[in-house]
């Protein structure tokens, strides 16, 4: 549904997106994740037919952002960080308005701005003036008027910014629903909300792609143990040499902080928990504690923005 | 068609939903009415002095003296008024963030900058349709205009708002902050207004231009000396100037075809200057 290749975007002398590759297949929903600056908006925009990229493409539905910019436009719904909503304007007529301008048939412009707003739960507002709604509701008008004419593409720039928990959690139920029928790219800067809601995350870092993967994916990587915290009784001194000897550690150390206290980096592959236990045991040591240190996504997600290697 | 019809009508909206459009109708009928009230008091004032002279009273014109003067102070009046009916067109999208919703839509500059200026065009047709009444109000007195006369003036006080307004367009889309684009339109309808007195002064011919930027060539090729001035030239671009016909109620093609070669190199430019964000960083 969407390619990215090579898309370059550089404001005077600064590449706010520096030739990131990327796509999304149809009815996915997928996470735009990155720091603030990251260049997650500049990409949007760039999809959005709003800006052009300094170079590289952009095809949406097959066409290209450059070339058949109205087709793009066509076939796509966005909804950009500040919504984009005239305050003096009703929320009725305002979606109206959008229909129109989004070449929805004028016959079907009626029962299309209805849909809209029972889908975003816009009802016992839809006669109010935009400008007196609460940002939970404004955010929903922006939503609705993103949906209006049923796009391929959904582009959605941080849509939970500045809402209440409970509106949050709102948003995200109807972002949810529209997967299948829509593709949708979210962006954000919280995690969870990618956790929650979308099927494949791609973290975005300084203008530059740093992981492409699905959420199943970026969990396993949490789960891996890499690490294994011991602590034992009687920490004598030959404690490391004997645990370093076990096949598949690869380094022990010894925690200054709390006596007896040991972390085990061990190789990936292997899991070497039970000779752990089994010579702790044999050895005597008194073994008091041992788990699998797993890193929550939290932890991916900063060491990837480092660069760490995961 | 529908796309420009749309954003429009959401202008015309806008307009009329907000106090501005009440703001700017009312002042320009107030003080186009005092001037129409003014003049023609001093029109009756002169009938009854001169009512025993049948030659001077067959000299006296309502045409001439009440309705070609108020033409002339609308145009005054529009110098100030437009600018705060042209202000907000792009600046206001720009600055609220709507810029976003209307420039991922699927409709091209061109639609949007003709909807913005049908638009605002509405208002000031409504505007200057008001003040309709004043001579339709003396029609059917002993001073009876001849209407003929007035609609020409009218199609001149028109075009004339129309080439305001486009420039006026034009500026709103170069800022996001509308009291700029208010203060910067109403300075360059000011320069056209007032560009045609430089035209006394400036009595250096063209050829003599182009005689001195090409060292002399000009005359050696036997191009001739002689031809408009400067001034000639200036004075052609005033605004003011090509309304001098309409208000008398001679109709040209000339002007009118000035004024809507304004409106039409003003709309070109502001698409420029908006399709400008793509290759501007």
């Amino acid at each position: 549904m969407i390619e990215v290749t090579g898309l370059t975007k550089v404001y005077g002398d600064r590449a706010a997106v520096d030739g990131i590759s990327f796509t999304v297949g149809r009815g996915e929903i997928i996470g735009f994740l990155g720091p603030n600056g990251a260049g997650k908006t500049t990409t949007m925009r760039v999809l959005t037919g709003y800006v052009p990229p300094t170079s590289g493409t952009a095809r949406v539905a097959g066409f290209d952002v450059q070339e058949a910019p109205i087709e793009v436009k066509r076939r796509i719904g966005y909804l950009p960080e500040h919504p984009p909503l005239y305050r003096e304007m009703v929320v009725r007529p305002f979606l109206r308005f959008v229909a129109g301008v989004r070449a929805v048939p004028r016959k079907e412009i009626e029962t299309r701005v209805d849909r809209a707003i029972e889908r975003c739960g816009l009802q016992q507002v839809a006669g109010r003036l935009i400008g007196n709604l609460s940002k939970g509701f404004q955010q929903r008008v922006g939503l609705a008027q993103a949906i209006l004419h049923d796009p391929d593409v959904l582009i959605l720039d941080e849509p939970t910014v500045g809402l209440d928990p409970s509106q949050i959690r709102e948003i995200r139920q109807l972002i949810k629903s529209f997967a299948g029928a829509h593709t949708v790219i979210l962006s954000t800067h919280i995690l969870a909300e990618v956790t929650m809601t979308c099927n494949r995350v791609l973290i975005i870092n300084e203008g530059k792609i740093a992981a492409d993967e699905t959420m199943q994916a970026m969990a396993a990587r949490g789960e891996r143990t890499r690490r294994i915290a011991v602590r034992v009784a009687r920490a004598a001194d030959g404690v490391e040499g004997q645990i370093r000897a076990i096949p598949g550690v690869l380094d022990v150390r010894r925690e200054d902080a709390e006596d007896g206290a040991f972390v085990v980096e061990i190789d990936g592959a292997r899991d070497v928990r039970e000779q752990i236990a089994a010579r702790a045991v044999g050895q005597g040591w008194g073994l008091l504690e041992m788990r699998a240190m797993t890193r929550s996504l939290e932890d991916i997600f900063i060491g990837i923005i480092r660069g760490e290697a995961a | 068609m529908r796309n420009v019809l749309t954003i429009a009508w959401r202008e015309i909206r806008a307009y009329f939903t907000s106090p501005l459009a009440y703001v700017v109708i009312g002042v320009f009928l107030c003080l186009s009415g005092a001037a129409f009230w003014v003049h023609l008091v001093r029109f009756s004032q002169y009938c009854l002095q001169y009512g025993s002279n049948p030659y001077v009273l067959s000299q006296l014109n309502v045409n001439e003296l009440v309705i070609r003067r108020l033409f002339g102070f609308m145009s005054v009046v529009f110098l100030s008024v437009i600018p705060f009916v042209s202000m907000r067109l792009l600046a206001e999208e720009r600055k609220s963030g709507t810029a976003e919703l209307l420039f991922t839509s699927p409709v091209t500059t061109t639609q949007v900058i003709l909807g913005k200026f049908f638009g605002a065009a509405f208002l000031l047709v409504s505007m200057i349709g008001l003040t309709l009444t004043y001579p339709l109000l003396i029609l059917f007195s002993n001073a009876r205009p001849d209407m003929k006369t007035t609609f020409v003036g009218y199609l001149g006080v028109l075009l004339m708002g129309l080439a305001f307004l486009s420039i006026g367009l034009l500026i709103s889309s170069m800022t996001e902050n509308q009291i700029v684009a208010a203060v910067g339109a109403f300075g360059a309808f000011l320069v056209l207004w007032i560009i045609s007195w430089l035209g006394d002064s400036a009595t250096i011919t063209l050829a003599d231009i182009m005689n001195k930027v090409t060292f002399g060539m000009w005359d050696k090729l036997h191009f001739g000396m002689a031809g408009p001035t400067l001034g000639d030239l200036l004075r052609k671009l005033s605004i003011i100037e090509h309304f001098e016909d309409f208000s008398k109620g001679v109709f040209d093609t000339e002007h009118a075809v000035f004024y809507l070669s304004v409106v039409f190199f003003a709309l070109f430019l502001t698409q420029r200057v908006v399709d400008s964000r793509s290759w501007r960083g």
